[in-house]
């Protein structure tokens, strides 16, 4: 009874106050266990975006300001999670957009709600070829112009040219040995290793082998890659488990190079292989160390507002950010919250949109199955080469670096 | 087959047997005198390493912390006993199984909650440096897991032949009723036995965590193993667990580079259905004769 009475005020006041309103963007992610340093970051650069852009007073279209509000869901890297997590979203009516998650698995047991929904979603970390690749499979091609799904990261494909290079190329390798975990960001992973080396004569894979979460020895693994004679070892996986890789590499005295997927510059990897860590080598989109001005303005902010020195995974954190600001142009350029509009803008971006990796002109064009690369965000050129260094990962290569500052101009 | 493989597999697998082992060890020691065991045995290992990782985090001295999440353990095991096994014993039934799993499955809850679902490395002052003895490379991790777990077994085994107390508790094992008309309190004397559980438990926790690193998922797996090694050895067969346990461990390693690593837990299962079908007492075990 009490509460009834005060109904009609409280309903007076509310739709007074909401004379424009608020956009609801979905953050989603890994914000626990073994995946958390990715999720959290994506997560909280997406958050610093948001801040950014509510603090100049929203998003503007049809001549009001629309402040951006936040729904965020953890999946805790488990597909069957992930699952739950689009399917509440996609069914969430006033939810705008989707932003985030870190793992393919988890991608592709939920993007699809997303692409019923007619939701615009931008996958921010996870890089596994078969988290786009889904939807140009057979049977579920995704025809022209009709894929409401961005990547907003540097996908295997990408990733593994650039490591394969520095391998063959840089480094002279001839035997190599892959290791990686059995989910489906590994094996797709260890797949696009396998048939990127099938191409290259002269190089030879002499070990693949598998392991599989939380699995901390690595001493069988490892010792039949170093017996079979590999000069260089391969790794997809994420943190804890390249971590238990590195130290496994250390008692083994198996003194090879150690290369592979990105995740080797999360803070779970570094932290927990300590000095084993150093010497990896990882791609990279983001490194954190002052290369541009934009770069050195983003880490300052993050340091700041979330009170640390290293940023867990400063990838995961810089696209995180720039997916948003990217989301936001595009919803300013519809000019509404419809779903197929916000996809059309993303799709034919008008405006240069200012981010933390780089200044971004059309990152995707109009879905075509036949090139997938439409709705990819990042090109080998923006890719570069991370070495993990006393706990932090710097520039490998300076030419890299210079390659950065040169395309920022 | 390569030998240097092999022998590199069995010294680290066997390393990781210990640690089985000494977890075996700890359900030996409740099971004597109360013929109950603490099925949240792994969930005590993640729990005191937790709180391990916690103390070292106050920067308190690494031996300083180390006795102290002993002494946790111990508390630890008091209460398991008085919450999850004293009233099942009293009314002669087996209620202790389940409410042993769940004080566990609890345990685990309150861990990912007080501490997070991150894995975080353990600051230890042991080296990580390997030692290399021919071809064969060994850690001083794994080095400090069989001595420690090798002193801790020996220390609790002169404390129960050679005090008054742990007399007390095998004096329980051998006959409580008997025990109790010669004033032995058979309820105490169990407590005892959980508390000394509880610690090897804990120890435990400390030796794997350099190696395992510390999050709620460090120990998953290790209760089935180290149920495995007890009843393989028998579950009142003294230091038989530490040869089934480095056996174990070995077999696990080796199978993972010869069958391949997915067969890893196979082995393991294997010996326990076969010494199940041939020594239901275990291969160290005593056969008990019953009279009636």
């Amino acid at each position: 009874m009490f509460k009834l009475t005060y109904l009609p005020i409280v309903l007076a006041v509310s739709s007074s106050l909401s004379y424009a309103q608020n956009i609801k963007i979905a953050l989603t992610g890994p914000f626990s266990g073994g995946s958390a340093p990715m999720g959290v970051s994506t997560r909280d650069g997406a958050k610093l975006a948001i801040q950014e852009i509510n603090a100049a007073g929203g998003v503007s279209f049809g001549g009001k300001k629309h402040l951006i509000d936040i729904v965020e869901r953890d999946d805790e890297a488990k597909n069957e999670r992930g699952a739950l997590v689009a399917q509440e979203i996609a069914s969430m009516d006033d939810v705008v957009a989707v932003v985030g998650t870190a793992n393919t698995g988890v991608v592709l047991a939920g993007d699809k709600f997303y692409q019923q929904a007619k939701k615009p979603r931008i996958i921010s970390v996870a890089a596994g070829s078969a988290a786009m690749g889904q939807w140009v499979k057979e049977g579920n091609v995704v025809p022209k112009g009709e894929l409401y799904a961005f990547r907003f990261s540097a996908n295997d494909g990408v990733q593994s040219e650039t490591i394969l290079e520095e391998a063959i190329k840089k480094l002279g390798l001839k035997k190599v040995a892959i290791l990686a975990d059995d989910t489906n960001y590994g094996v797709s992973g260890r797949d696009d290793l396998l048939s990127r080396i099938k191409g290259m004569p002269g190089v030879e894979v002499v070990a693949v082998e598998k392991f599989s979460i939380g699995s901390k020895d690595m001493t069988a693994q490892l010792l039949k890659a170093k017996t079979s004679g590999a000069q260089g070892l391969f790794v997809v996986g994420i943190g804890p488990e390249l971590a238990a890789i590195a130290t496994g590499m250390n008692k083994l005295a198996f003194k090879v190079p150690m290369l592979g997927s990105w995740t080797l510059s999360m803070g779970n990897f570094l932290d927990n292989a300590g000095p084993a860590a150093n010497g990896a080598l990882m791609p990279q989109t983001f490194i954190q160390e002052p290369f541009t001005p934009r770069a050195k303005t983003f880490i300052a902010s993050y340091q700041a507002a979330y009170k640390v020195d290293r940023i867990p995974s400063p990838v995961s954190a810089a696209q995180g950010y720039d997916a948003v600001k990217i989301l936001a142009a595009a919803i300013e350029q519809a000019g509404s919250t419809n779903g197929k509009a916000i996809k059309d803008a993303l799709e034919n971006l008008q405006k240069p949109v200012e981010g933390a990796i780089a200044k971004w002109n059309k990152p995707y064009s109009t879905w075509d199955p036949a090139h997938p690369e439409t709705h990819e965000a990042f090109r080998k050129e923006r890719v570069v080469v991370g070495l993990a260094k006393d706990g932090r990962v710097t520039f490998a290569h300076d030419e890299d670096r210079k390659r950065l500052e040169q395309l920022d101009r | 087959m390569d030998w240097m493989v092999v022998a590199q597999m069995s010294v680290s697998g066997g390393a990781m047997g210990m640690a089985y082992a000494l977890i075996a060890y700890g359900f030996q020691l409740t099971y004597a005198p109360s013929r109950s065991l603490n099925f949240g045995q792994a969930e005590g290992v993640m729990v005191s390493a937790f709180v391990a990782l916690t103390l070292i985090g106050t920067g308190m001295p690494y031996a300083l912390a180390m006795i102290l999440t002993l002494g946790f353990g111990a508390l630890l095991g008091m209460l398991i006993e008085r919450l999850g096994v004293r009233l099942a014993l009293q009314q002669k039934n087996e209620g202790w199984i389940l409410l042993t799993i769940i004080l566990g499955l609890f345990a685990n809850s309150v861990a990912e909650n007080v501490w997070g679902r991150d894995d975080r490395p353990l600051p230890t002052p042991i080296p990580s440096d390997p030692i290399t003895l021919g071809s064969i490379s060994v850690t001083w991790y794994e080095v400090s897991i069989v001595v420690g777990a090798l002193l801790l077994m020996f220390g609790i085994e002169l404390f129960r032949r050679k005090t008054l107390l742990g007399k007390a508790v095998d004096a329980v094992a051998a006959d409580a009723s008997v025990a109790e008309l010669m004033g032995i309190h058979s309820q105490r004397a169990v407590s005892l036995a959980y508390a000394l559980s509880g610690s090897t438990a804990a120890f435990a926790g400390i030796l794997i965590a350099p190696i395992t690193t510390v999050g709620p998922t460090m120990a998953g797996g290790l209760i089935l193993k180290s149920f495995s090694v007890a009843v393989v050895a028998g579950l009142e067969s003294g230091f038989g667990v530490v040869l089934a346990g480095v056996v174990l461990g070995a077999l696990e390693s080796l199978s993972s580079v010869y069958l391949g690593s997915g067969w890893r837990e196979a082995p393991g299962i294997v010996l326990l259905i076969c010494v199940l079908a041939m020594r239901p007492n275990g291969l160290f075990g005593k056969a008990t004769i019953r009279k009636v």
